[in-house]
């Protein structure tokens, strides 16, 4: 089971209400045999743009991330759940990826274009293709008469 | 016939002398002295220069939007490009890719930096950068 990070845009509603839509939430997660990891708040904020969903134009919103483990084949049945769930304004699923070990390449990109390993190799490509400033057309083509416009 | 001989002679002694001489230096490469060369590496290289991220070992995620607005222009919220913000080429990717999906999940707006982060401190020079612009 891969992980995934659900972000979670709720809409303003007093905390009864939010518990309940949290746990409806988290239900549908369990009923579809998922695992929830962690769960996070990153508080009520306003939106940075209006979002309308469900016939009502929200402004502010509850964000919520949930770091679940679930079958691949469950996560497009949670999107159609929440996406019918009214107080869900904004829904994203995000597969959780490992951090590949990386060493830093600025110092190669920095350097003068004709020692970058980039720029050889398409040098080199450039020496394979006809250039057509230069090309002349061979008459030995097989042609009985000149292709081109005299 | 005498003449021949002695020019004979003349390269015998000389050719002698030079084999003598190459002898006395290869012994005297031999024998190692407190004097004789070290090998080291080059002291003037200079340090390898690397990226803001990499240096400080930050991967950019999407949640941490404070940071990433650090790379959105405060005029029009556009991303800042790889000759200004002088990140390697793997890091820059990874900002623009997790730009999008803050964007997407509205933590971060599109077409403006949050004016909360207006006053953060400046990761790079958007007037000086490392390579020209095209405008």
């Amino acid at each position: 089971m891969p992980t995934y990070e659900l972000a979670m845009m709720l809409r303003a509603m007093p905390k009864v209400e939010l518990k309940n839509s949290l746990l409806r939430i988290s239900n549908a997660i369990f009923e579809r045999g998922g695992i929830i990891r962690d769960i996070e708040n990153l508080g009520f904020r306003p939106l940075p743009y209006k979002t309308s969903a469900h016939g009502l134009v929200h402004r502010e919103a509850n964000y919520f991330v949930f770091k679940i483990d679930t079958a691949t084949t469950v996560v497009s049945d949670l999107k159609e759940e929440y996406s019918r769930d009214v107080d869900v304004v904004r829904q994203r699923v995000f597969k959780v990826t490992e951090e590949l070990e990386h060493k830093c390449t600025l110092e190669e990109e920095l350097l003068p274009p004709a020692y970058r390993k980039e720029v050889q190799k398409m040098i080199e490509v450039g020496k394979t293709q006809v250039n057509r400033f230069t090309h002349k057309f061979s008459y030995n083509s097989g042609l009985d008469y000149y292709p081109f416009q005299k | 016939m005498a003449l021949f001989k002695g020019t004979i002679l003349k390269s015998i002694i000389l050719n002698t002398h030079r084999a003598l001489t190459a002898g006395i230096r290869y012994a005297s490469v031999e024998v190692p002295t407190d004097d004789s060369p070290v090998e080291m590496e080059n002291p003037f290289t200079k340090e390898r220069r690397q990226c803001i991220l990499c240096k400080l070992n930050i991967t950019p995620d999407y949640k941490n939007y404070r940071l990433l607005s650090q790379f959105q222009s405060p005029y029009t919220g556009r991303i800042y490009g790889r000759h200004i913000t002088g990140l390697c080429k793997a890091k820059q990717t990874a900002v623009e890719k997790e730009i999008t999906k803050a964007q997407n999940c509205a933590y971060m707006p599109y077409t403006y930096k949050d004016k909360a982060f207006l006053k953060d401190p400046k990761l790079f020079d958007p007037e000086n950068p490392v390579r020209t612009h095209r405008f």
